[in-house]
């Protein structure tokens, strides 16, 4: 068995096939129970996107005549597009519509092949960007960690490739798996030094879902002179000036120009062609919503609560509760972690993002989830398995704990609000503080790091611990392919 | 101003003619079981004041409040709505007087009870203008089930304090089956009518001499060629103060509303949890016209508390598991994430179309109706409960092709549906059947919310394990910081080896 699956996980055709396969079964699975049963495999969030992009390719729907005509409708009547926003809890860019082109009626008759599949595009589309994730992954593991081939599949087969959450949250619509690979390939980008590169992905994952902001202040941490490749300039013991100009390198203005123009140009290309609607939905809502229905925040009993009442007065934690977020996911994680480990650094700044946050549902786990095969490998809850075994065991059971309330709630109509949904969620919350504490250990005490060294310039973090350390010239020529040099018996074994 | 009475019996309730005595402006007669309408026709001029005010600002304006107690309703009179206050209303064009007019609705639907309406604007949703041009532009309902409030009011600022059959007259609306106001500009009059289901009534009208009254007495008449679209009565007709006896007449009219002859009734399946579904319980599915297409649909008021999504009844798979067909019509907008406790706006209504079967079946037919809950305000217990008034339920089918519908003496118009349906649509209305236990067409339901009594701690329990949470994070990180600086990290043996 154990030969079996070592067999399976050093081909990675072999694993991306079956990766691919297992998302065709459920896709085709999928239409088969849409089409059979009133219970939809499809998840609601996919009828949006559909709904929003057939909105958006069609002539623009007129204004009431009472209500205020918008300057960007002119602009849509010029383009004789429509907007996506007229679709109800479309909260998302435009551009997320425009992906999804091929799925709108009048697309779909023009194109080829039959209309079912053009209809399930934007699941194509999604499961193909789970592979493309798990594909940068490998990338990253193989050279950000030096792993060998077999090994780094073996974590991105079970925690991404061949998890079956990953691929239903796709198959089903859901648009997560961009995201994904989105984040992905801004590590990979970086660990590869492709500034420019990495700071149209950054500005582009902002502008999709606000964020992955939180990766820029690690990203520009990491990206000293040194690891860039270049020699420090002046002394290290300079005064205050000195050492600010030497923050200010070449790439750190690189990256923060780029990706602010690039958020700049499509947030103003969006907001000339959809007006005070592209503003509310993509970015006002989640700042002033109000639909506390329950989830796993720790918050979210508080805020209904808070949201109902009409005094005022008192500490009020919600109304700082963005404090402790950003303070640890923005400023002091990517402080203490950028330059030990990037990838888990921004595994520690999204876990810390998402624990501390006032909404949080399942989808948002996937955030997090990416990172998952960058850093379990050489963590203490893989190094004690029986540390890895309660801290999952503890995320499953608080989580279990929430669900079975929330259902009593949701189902049974049985008022759980106090004690249990609220007390499940702050123990699902001191779990995952828990968690966030031990993946922030690792980062003092990484056992990937112990033969580094920092004299070698652009070594990353982790480096070599076989024979050949690469220079810094073959790591920028470094070849993105299987057929690495590393190991080619890897691809025939 | 003038007043039309109308008593309207079945064939075997019928009274001798002779027991009826017309004395001066009064008609007595014995006791009497039928539907009983009273009509009062006014000119603007007779109205209070602040009522004037507002209708001057109006074009059109319905209020239509009907009972939650079941009625039975003959004759002419087979229109139905949902139990509760309806408005339908479209205010002048002119939209400087807007604002005016949006305080002094609300302000005047108060009177009738108690009504969370802020302003048409916010209040109100709107009714699709692009489909016929008879529908008013807005609609509001509130559930308000009991018109004692108005009906106080009313008599303290009608009935002089020594009147007392005025008094006795009002007080009678108490008991009334439904009361609606209509005015629109192109009549310039206001029209109130009260209506009474059948029950025994008595038989004892007088006319003060300020205005006309006119008494009929009417029982259905089957003349050869009545068409399937018309209702012929016969009976007497007697003009207080001008007849001396009441006159026999015998008249046909067209009505776009009938009885369909069977009823339904309504309940939610349990466990309600926060989807709840609304079953309908239909006792026959044969359709009211043999040779005519007729669909059955429910027109479902639903206050704000309670919703319907629109793009889950979108399915055809998901609607034919429930019996439905389609939903024809849904008022906009309808959010669909926002609390209760921070909306404006009434409600919504829903008009679907049921899929009945096509061989009729002995235990009747079901169809289910998919509703989700609004989150509500926390209260003590952590329950709260809501109330959803019984649908509408009716066939409707199309008449034949030249069918004129003029206005009939009977019949309302902006009932919130028939402007949905094109302008030779018949309706068979469905009798709504109280469910067994209960004598109200109100479904009523329980909705879990925050329990007041046990949220006092929340806040601070919240605040110190997040703190403490947050203390954590903090601790680990200044851990590594002190082991490690925030530069890269040091080897693990080396690190222990400084520390010997």
């Amino acid at each position: 068995m154990a030969n079996l699956l070592s067999t399976f996980f050093s081909s990675p055709s072999l694993v991306f096939t079956v990766a691919f396969l297992l998302r065709a079964v459920l896709l085709v699975y999928g239409l088969w129970q849409d089409a059979n049963s009133p219970l939809k495999y499809t998840d609601i969030d996919y009828l949006v996107f559909t709904d929003a992009a057939r909105f958006t390719f069609s002539p623009p729907s007129l204004p009431s005549p009472d209500c205020c005509p918008d300057p960007s409708l002119l602009n849509r009547l010029l383009l004789g597009i429509g907007s996506p926003y007229d679709r109800e809890t479309y909260r998302y860019t435009p551009l997320l519509a425009y992906l999804l082109w091929p799925t709108t009626p009048a697309a779909s008759a023009s194109l080829p092949g039959p209309r079912v599949l053009w209809a399930s595009w934007g699941k194509i589309l999604f499961a193909a960007a789970d592979l493309a994730a798990g594909y940068l992954l490998v990338a990253v593991l193989r050279r950000g960690r030096n792993m060998s081939g077999p090994r780094a599949l073996r974590y991105v087969g079970a925690i991404w490739l061949l998890n079956p959450m990953v691929a239903t949250i796709s198959t089903r619509g859901s648009s997560e798996g961009l995201l994904g690979v989105l984040v992905a390939a801004l590590l990979w980008a970086v660990l590869k030094r492709r500034v420019v590169l990495a700071g149209i992905l950054l500005g582009l994952g902002v502008h999709f879902k606000i964020y992955p902001f939180i990766y820029a202040p690690a990203i520009v941490w990491w990206m000293d002179a040194e690891r860039m490749g270049r020699p420090r300039r002046g002394n290290i013991n300079s005064g205050a000036f000195d050492k600010l100009l030497h923050f200010v390198t070449r790439e750190r203005l690189t990256l923060t120009l780029v990706s602010l123009a690039t958020f700049g140009v499509l947030n103003y290309v969006m907001y000339t062609l959809y007006g005070h609607d592209f503003l509310q939905h993509t970015f006002l809502h989640h700042v002033t919503r109000i639909d506390h229905r329950h989830n796993f925040s720790p918050y979210n009993v508080l805020l209904y609560l808070a949201s109902a009442a009409q005094q005022s007065g008192g500490f009020k934690i919600e109304s700082v509760a963005f404090v402790p977020q950003l303070l640890l996911s923005v400023v002091l994680i990517p402080l203490v972690g950028a330059k030990k480990d990037l990838a888990a650094t921004m595994l520690a700044q999204t876990f810390a993002f998402v624990t501390f946050n006032k909404v949080c549902t399942s989808q948002y786990f996937l955030w997090y989830m990416v990172f998952l095969p960058l850093y379990l490998p050489n963590s203490s809850l893989t190094r004690r398995p029986r540390l890895g075994l309660a801290a999952l065991g503890l995320w499953v059971v608080a989580q279990a704990a929430w669900l079975q309330h929330g259902y009593e709630l949701e189902f049974l109509g049985r008022s759980t609000f106090v004690p249990g949904l609220w007390w499940a969620s702050l123990a699902f919350f001191l779990v995952n503080c828990w968690i966030l504490g031990l993946i922030i250990s690792d980062l003092g005490t990484n056992s990937t790091a112990t033969s580094s060294t920092t004299t070698s310039g652009a070594k990353e973090v982790v480096v070599p611990l076989s024979s050949s350390a690469p220079s810094a010239e073959a790591e920028y020529e470094w070849g993105f392919d299987w057929a690495d040099e590393h190991d080619t018996t890897w691809l025939t074994g | 101003m003038r007043k039309r009475t109308t008593f309207f019996h079945h064939n075997e309730d019928a009274i001798d003619p002779a027991s009826l005595k017309v004395s001066g402006r009064t008609l007595s007669g014995p006791i009497i079981k039928a539907v009983r309408e009273d009509r009062f026709t006014l000119g603007l001029d007779e109205l209070p004041a602040e009522l004037q005010e507002l209708l001057r600002l109006s074009q059109e304006l319905y209020i239509r409040w009907t009972s939650p107690v079941p009625y039975q309703a003959i004759g002419p009179w087979s229109s139905r709505l949902s139990p509760g206050l309806h408005v339908f209303f479209t205010p002048q064009a002119d939209t400087g007087a807007n604002v005016a007019s949006d305080d002094e609705l609300c302000l005047l639907l108060r009177r009738l009870g108690p009504v969370d309406c802020s302003s048409p604007q916010k209040s109100f949703s709107r009714l699709p203008n692009d489909r016929f041009s008879h529908a008013t532009a807005l609609e509001y309902y509130q559930p308000v089930y009991d018109l004692t409030h108005f009906v106080d009011y009313a008599v303290q600022y009608v009935c002089a304090s020594s009147d007392a059959e005025c008094k006795t007259r009002f007080d009678a609306v108490k008991q009334a089956s439904s009361l609606d106001f209509s005015y629109d500009t192109i009549s310039h009059v206001v029209k109130v009518t009260a209506l009474w289901g059948r029950q025994d009534q008595s038989l004892s009208i007088s006319a003060p001499a300020s205005h006309r009254v006119e008494v009929g007495l009417l029982t259905p008449n089957q003349p050869p060629h009545l068409e399937e679209y018309e209702i012929g009565v016969t009976g007497l007709l007697t003009v207080l103060g001008e007849d001396s006896k009441p006159a026999p007449t015998m008249f046909t009219f067209p009505s776009r509303h009938k009885h369909a002859g069977t009823g339904f009734s309504s309940s939610f399946l349990t466990p309600t949890g926060l989807h709840p579904t609304m079953q309908l319980n239909i006792k026959s599915t044969r359709p009211p016209m043999e040779d005519s297409a007729c669909a059955l649909h429910a027109l479902v008021t639903l206050p704000r508390t309670i919703f319907a999504d629109k793009y889950q009844l979108e399915d055809p798979l998901f609607l034919g598991s429930k019996n439905l067909t389609a939903l024809r019509y849904i008022s906009q907008p309808v959010d669909l994430e926002a609390p209760d406790y921070v909306m404006d706006i009434w409600g919504s209504s829903v008009l679907l179309e049921l899929n009945t079967p096509v061989t009729e079946t002995k235990e009747g037919f079901t169809a289910d109706i998919p509703l989700h809950l609004r989150y509500q305000a926390p209260q003590h217990g952590g329950e709260s409960t809501y109330g959803v008034p019984y649908p509408a339920v009716f066939w409707a089918c199309a008449a034949e092709e030249g069918t004129k519908f003029p206005s009939s003496p009977f019949d309302r118009i902006n009932l919130g549906y028939d402007g949905l349906f094109g302008p030779r649509t018949l309706f068979w209305h469905l009798d709504p059947i109280a469910k067994s236990g209960g004598d109200r067409l109100i479904i009523e339901g329980k909705v879990p919310v925050l329990d007041l009594d046990k949220s006092r701690s929340i806040n601070t329990v919240t605040s110190i394990v997040v703190g403490i949470g947050f203390a954590w994070v903090i601790y680990k990180l200044l851990m590594v910081y002190m082991r490690t600086g925030y530069g890269v990290a040091q080897p693990v043996e080396a690190t222990e080896k400084k520390k010997q």
